[in-house]
């Protein structure tokens, strides 16, 4: 064989095992198993941490609240809708939750804006004992009885 | 004259290639140690969620939306997405249409749309008096989570990806920032994190999804605007099942043939 084809192949030769050896360890092992991206990134978003436990998990302790608003129609609402998120205090009672607004609270949905559904519960604010905080008359667990 | 003139000695070259491997299995190595300590300091996921065995879809009724904010609020806090106003992942727009002037032969006057800081903390009420208005919704905002996502197709790294699950998430290891998913998406829904420097959008919650929780915005909301579910494992009594029997649904932009993944009920065309 000719010495300028042999030194052709081994440059040949050099340059696809360069590009293999570069490929080897520059491409994620875990790429084109679902497409052409990494799959690895789906397990990094599935390990980043919640902060909002769940219905079920504030369920497993504090049943007898459930139990006391399942006739209220609160009852379909989440417990961390107002209370904020949980998880820490899920993972440790001692954690104690942040106090739920100042008595005023339920103003966020029930002052009444044309915006809203016409059969979703409003008050007109100013008409409806103005001065007054909610929580003096209604409990908000269990909103139509006095606290 | 050979070695007087030779630049390239083959000693060099070879020491060149052997720092060169070396290089690469440090490089590898670092690597790995990496992905050891990142697992460790994270929460644990349940192992064994297999994307391809699950199907995500959001419903959203707008007839039931009351705009008080807690799903913006809830995304804010479970995705520590920055608090200033700009950076969403969800969002509330409050429509307000006004009465066509008498005689005008127009069926409505103007619409007014206004989401001040996303409807975090409930909208402040309309300057707009009652006897103007025709009629008012709020409309829930979010990635539509796309099948046929313009965004990804914009990306020029490949960052952007549509998942078998039924999920568009971005890799920010990939992500170089430059913004050109922003101004594909025709929704608004992403932006570029003033922190990481890389894309962001909503991700319909993977962390949450695959460990069995609702996203945090259907986890939150008050009134059951927000409909979440999994087609491939849902019973016939699913409440996403539920309300594709019982609902005409609608998704947002449809002649762009995006092929969203987030549907609505009682949408108005005013809604885009």
């Amino acid at each position: 064989m000719p010495p300028q084809i042999t030194r052709l192949l081994l440059v040949t030769v050099a340059i696809v095992v360069a590009y293999f050896t570069a490929r080897h360890f520059l491409v994620p092992a875990s790429f084109g198993q679902y497409g052409w991206y990494r799959a690895d990134a789906l397990k990094d978003y599935q390990l980043l941490p919640i902060n909002y436990a769940g219905q079920a998990a504030c369920a497993d302790c504090h049943e007898e609240v459930i139990k006391k608003r399942a006739k209220a129609k609160h009852r379909s609402i989440a417990c961390e809708t107002c209370h904020g998120p949980l998880y820490a205090h899920a993972n440790d009672p001692t954690v104690k939750p942040a106090k739920v607004g100042n008595g005023n609270f339920c103003v966020r949905c029930h002052e009444a804006a044309p915006a809203r559904p016409e059969k979703f519960p409003q008050v007109v604010l100013a008409d409806h004992n103005p001065g007054q905080k909610c929580t003096e008359c209604h409990a908000p667990h269990l909103p139509t009885e006095a606290p | 004259m050979k070695s007087s003139q030779q630049s390239v000695s083959r000693r060099g070259v070879l020491s060149a290639l052997g720092k060169l491997v070396a290089g690469a299995a440090a490089l590898a190595t670092a690597r790995k140690v990496r992905a050891v300590t990142k697992q460790a300091v994270t929460t644990p996921a349940p192992a064994g969620y297999d994307p391809t065995k699950h199907q995500w879809r959001m419903a959203l009724d707008v007839n039931k939306c009351i705009g008080c904010g807690s799903c913006a609020d809830a995304c804010k806090n479970e995705n520590h997405v920055p608090r200033d106003p700009g950076y969403f992942r969800t969002w509330v727009e409050r429509y307000i249409i006004k009465k066509a002037p008498h005689g005008s032969g127009e069926p409505c006057g103007e619409t007014l749309v206004d989401s001040p800081n996303g409807s975090i903390g409930g909208f402040p009420p309309t300057l707009v008096p009652k006897s103007e208005i025709l009629k008012a919704f709020h409309v829930p905002k979010l990635c539509n989570q796309c099948s046929n996502s313009p965004c990804d197709m914009a990306c020029p790294v490949g960052a952007t990806f549509r998942t078998p699950d039924g999920a568009v998430l971005v890799d920010p290891t990939y992500c170089i920032g430059c913004g050109f998913c922003v101004q594909a998406c025709p929704y608004g829904c992403r932006f570029i994190n003033p922190l990481s420097h890389t894309a962001e959008k909503c991700t319909f919650c993977y962390h949450r999804i695959t460990r069995g929780l609702k996203p945090a915005c259907a986890e939150v909301c008050p009134t059951g605007t927000r409909i979440f579910g999994d087609l491939k494992n849902a019973k016939p009594d699913d409440p996403l099942l539920q309300f594709y029997a019982k609902n005409r649904l609608q998704v947002l932009k449809p002649h762009l043939g995006t092929l969203p993944r987030v549907f609505y009920a009682g949408l108005d065309e005013e809604a885009r």
